[in-house]
């Protein structure tokens, strides 16, 4: 009787030994694979930044001499390291400011949905009322329907700017953070602390501030990881669709749209932009579902 | 006698959510949009513009407009299209079956996909086919619909003609746009069906159902796979209104004639009365689908049968 259960516990502590070994090497394995999609998104913001400099040339810069010209490295010159589209611009240019606007866009609409989501949020869990329950269903009514027409519908209403795409998509997105936080304050306003920190005679924008807030902090950051490929996908949606950015800025979307006639005879001038745009999502994609495991394993069923 | 509460409540919200809808539309496109200018050509004159703001009746006060467009709603009169012939209602529902058909395609592949994926990545886990099928679910979720679909285009209607371009003639122009709809929804069902079959497969009840000397494909499919797949059937509902949103995109990249294309054309034509009724349809669809969805569920898992409303 006693062997066996010293040997149970034996089995027991060989068994959590080589789990805790098992959870290093994953640890360590997940780091291996979340370097290259954080390679990419470094690359992006980079990229964004600098776009001047890695890219000099006009984006909109016709050369109407060399028009469909091939890829360098299929044939084409290294004046035109990427080839160039139907009316001869340079798509590598086209390519990296491109990546500014995407990057332009998700630098304001992220933290602006973020910010605002959060308030709306926390204000409908804390305190609610009337106000906070309409505020709530709007937000479910905004979840459960086709984002993309309101935001067509409102882009063609508003007229082509990256101002209003970035009014469009802040509209579209800010929902997420809302009911997400106003979930996670519900529950944690009946938690111990804050219940202390109540009967203490804690202000409500002291307990919001100090209590609440600090709470849902790896929430906000992880859905804003996870909204970035998001929202990159949904500028190209509606650049796709035509109600993104004006026609003479350089987008991933606009330049897709516009090679889908080329399609057969060079590849290039839409395999470049879609390129960019599915490897930016793709590795934003992995980096926030990475940073969600190290933050919140909680949200795991998120996105 | 329950059942039949929750069904009102859920038409009352139905209703509810095509009001919120309706008016959504009638805010964009009346207040900050101008319905007129997209009818006129370019050298009408002032009184081209004041003649069509009467027939159309723009100068009523903002609140009478409304409550007049509310109205009409009501007897499910939905305007007249302001570029095709025709009440708008009719045209939308002239486009409801292309919708119906690549959206019911577009589940299919999901399904189909998703669910025998999961159950066999979940049965061998960490061989090739788990690891393929977690790449094709990694990828599926995150390259953008329109891309996905431009890719199928370029490798299956170009480089080699198995599939047409575009179009919707026959079962053959149906398969690349429910594929391009329907994998992001695979991966999502797919992982799903891995983890719920993981851990039903180390259930007491599974053993149960071994030690009986059942064979092992009864275990899988009737006690485990019955299992696994509540948590597929919770989001089911989300993911039809998903298909629903993603098929209008699918429909421009292809071509295909349902009520999202049509959507798409009549926004940027500012053709208004069609877009309000386009958005009424699909936002009944979509609560009316989750309503289904819900009621079999309830059905299906008698545990859940009245916990939440």
């Amino acid at each position: 009787m006693s062997i066996s259960a010293s040997t149970d516990a034996a089995v027991a502590a060989a068994n959590t030994e080589s789990r805790r070994r098992w959870q290093i090497s994953y640890r360590r394995r997940r780091y291996l694979l979340v370097a290259p999609p954080m390679l990419v998104m470094i690359a992006f913001v980079v990229f964004g930044i600098f776009a001047d400099v890695i890219a000099p040339g006009d984006p909109g810069q016709t050369h109407l001499l060399s028009r469909l010209e091939a890829p360098v490295f299929s044939g084409g010159t290294s004046e035109f390291p990427l080839g160039t589209d139907h009316v001869g611009r340079d798509i590598w240019t086209r390519v990296v400011h491109g990546a500014r606007v995407s990057l332009i866009v998700v630098a304001i609409v992220v933290p602006g949905a973020a910010l605002f989501g959060t308030v709306i949020g926390m204000f409908a869990g804390w305190r609610g009322g009337i106000v906070g329950q309409l505020l709530m269903r709007y937000v479910d009514v905004q979840l459960a329907l086709p984002a993309i027409l309101f935001a067509v519908l409102l882009g063609a209403v508003l007229g082509a700017s990256l101002r209003n795409v970035i009014l469009i998509l802040l509209v579209w997105t800010w929902t997420v953070y809302a009911r997400l936080i106003r979930a996670e304050v519900l529950s944690l306003k009946e938690r111990e602390f804050v219940l202390a920190s109540l009967a203490a005679g804690g202000s409500n924008w002291w307990i919001m501030r100090k209590q609440l807030l600090p709470n849902v902090f790896n929430t906000i950051v992880v859905i804003m990881t996870l909204e970035i490929p998001i929202v990159i996908v949904a500028e190209a949606s509606l650049s796709f669709l035509g109600v993104g950015a004006p026609v003479e800025q350089a987008t991933w979307g606009r330049m897709i749209t516009e090679a889908r006639n080329y399609l057969t005879h060079a590849w290039w001038v839409m395999w470049m932009p879609g390129l960019a745009l599915m490897l930016v999502a793709l590795s934003g994609n992995l980096v926030g579902d990475w940073l969600r495991d190290l933050l919140d394993p909680r949200l795991r069923n998120l996105g | 006698m329950q059942f039949a509460n929750l069904l009102v409540i859920r038409l009352i919200q139905t209703i509810l959510v095509i009001w919120v809808v309706v008016s959504i539309v009638f805010v964009i496109s009346r207040l900050i949009g101008n319905p007129e200018t997209s009818l006129m050509p370019w050298d009408a004159t002032n009184e081209d513009y004041e003649r069509i703001r009467e027939k159309l009746g723009l100068n009523d006060p903002m609140i009478v407009q409304y409550g007049r467009f509310l109205g009409d709603a009501l007897q499910g009169d939905l305007g007249f299209s302001y570029h095709r012939t025709g009440p708008a209602l009719d045209i939308v529902a002239d486009k409801v079956l292309g919708t119906v058909k690549l959206t019911a395609a577009g589940l299919v592949v999901a399904l189909g996909l998703g669910v025998p994926l999961g159950v066999f990545a979940a049965l061998r886990r960490g061989s090739p086919l788990d690891w393929l099928a977690r790449l094709v679910a990694v990828f599926g979720q995150a390259t953008p619909s329109f891309w996905l679909g431009l890719m199928l285009i370029f490798f299956l209607a170009t480089r080699v003609s198995w599939f047409p371009t575009a179009g919707a003639e026959g079962f053959r122009s149906l398969v690349l746009p429910a594929i391009a709809l329907g994998l992001l929804s695979a991966a999502g069902f797919m992982r799903l069906t891995r983890s719920g079959m993981i851990d039903v497969m180390n259930t007491d009840f599974i053993r149960t159902a071994r030690a009986k000397g059942l064979n092992e494909r009864t275990v899988i499919l009737r006690h485990g796979l019955r299992h696994a797949l509540i948590p597929v059937m919770t989001i089911l509902g989300i993911e039809l209104g998903r298909l629903i949103a993603g098929s209008v995109i699918i429909e421009v990249v292809f071509s295909w004639p349902g009520i999202g294309r049509l959507m798409i054309e009549s926004i940027l034509q500012s053709d208004y009365p069609t877009v309000q009724a386009g958005l009424v349809v699909i936002a009944a669809s979509i609560t009316l689908g989750n309503l289904i969805v819900d009621m079999t569920y309830r059905v299906i898992d008698p545990r859940i049968r009245m916990a939440a409303l």
